[in-house]
């Protein structure tokens, strides 16, 4: 990775951020356009939870994170603390890991 | 994150997870670029200028498979244009200047967004942004560094979990929306439409198409609520 591709990695992330922000954000927009904003995060993060649980190289995977997250949404539906969520879904993912589950 | 947040500072202890998961994926990513990438230097400027995990992850994946250095940045490039959204999401919200609003822009990450979106105000919307910011930076800055300096002697992070820390987090910041219906279709639509298209699209594209989901939600009256 060279400077430049670092400097072309970044800049159209920052070009994506201010135009959303700066530009579209600051505008009056139509009710069913704010409401369908206010429901961007919901749609996005579930599927970046998706994507970082069961992404891998070859596409889709099962493995250990699977299970941690799967026990990290059992502890978030109990309303526990951020940090309970967080810790569940890394030990049960160790844990299966050492235990040879779904390596 | 058990109740909605009214007060403008979230709470210590979800500041405290956030800024831990940031190490750990601070930890977790760099040791992975600073190997591609051969140079302690240029794997923190990255982790700087990028500001962007899953770009970064999205670049070396699709190197790793052979693509080229343009698909590879395309794919990161995918991978970003969600802080758009996230950004666009946020603007409505605020009311500040374009100075603050610029330096906001720079900084819309998944988790600050996801915190920001559930305050009342828009001065709590700003207040509680800031906050999540400075502590994803914090983790993610210490993290960076013993990534790059003390790789060698963490090993394998995998092997402690740490790779399902970022979701577990994501997972624990939207638990709130996802007690609102309309959230809720918006995440199963999303999340759903991820998981199918994960096999065969791009990487990052199924990340940008689950955005279908926040619209076919649109349907969903507000006034419903699920029960908690």
């Amino acid at each position: 990775m060279t400077w430049t591709l670092v400097l072309a990695l970044s800049a159209i992330a920052y070009v994506f951020k201010v135009t959303g922000l700066v530009i579209v954000g600051g505008r009056q927009l139509p009710a069913v356009v704010n409401r369908c904003l206010g429901l961007i995060p919901a749609a996005l993060v579930s599927a970046l939870i998706v994507n970082s649980t069961l992404g891998g190289d070859d596409g889709m995977v099962f493995d250990a994170r699977a299970i941690g997250v799967a026990a990290a949404i059992l502890v978030a539906a109990r309303r526990a603390p951020l940090v309970v969520v967080i810790v569940t879904g890394a030990a049960i993912t160790a844990l299966a890991r050492a235990a040879g589950i779904a390596v | 994150m058990s109740e909605a947040r009214t007060s403008a500072r979230p709470e210590w202890g979800t500041l405290i997870g956030i800024c831990l998961t940031f190490f750990a994926i601070g930890v977790t990513v760099n040791v992975l670029v600073y190997e591609h990438v051969g140079s302690a230097v240029k794997t923190i400027a990255a982790a700087g200028i990028v500001l962007s995990a899953t770009s970064e992850l999205a670049y070396i994946a699709v190197r790793d498979v052979g693509g080229s250095i343009l698909a590879a940045l395309i794919a990161g490039w995918v991978v970003a244009s969600r802080f758009g959204l996230l950004a666009a999401s946020l603007g409505t919200r605020i009311k500040v200047g374009h100075l603050q609003r610029s330096c906001a822009a720079l900084n819309c990450l998944d988790p600050n967004v996801g915190v920001a979106m559930q305050q009342t105000t828009p001065s709590g919307v700003m207040s509680a942004f800031w906050w999540v910011t400075g502590a994803l930076h914090l983790g993610w800055w210490c993290g960076t560094f013993a990534g790059v300096f003390l790789g060698n002697i963490i090993g394998d992070a995998n092997r402690l979990g740490l790779d399902a820390v970022f979701p577990a987090l994501l997972l624990a910041i939207i638990a709130n929306l996802l007690r609102q219906r309309p959230g809720f279709v918006a995440a199963i639509i999303g999340g759903g439409l991820c998981a199918a298209l994960l096999p065969i699209a791009p990487a990052g594209t199924p990340i940008i198409l689950s955005l279908t989901g926040a619209v076919v939600a649109l349907r969903v009256p507000e006034s419903q609520v699920a029960k908690p």
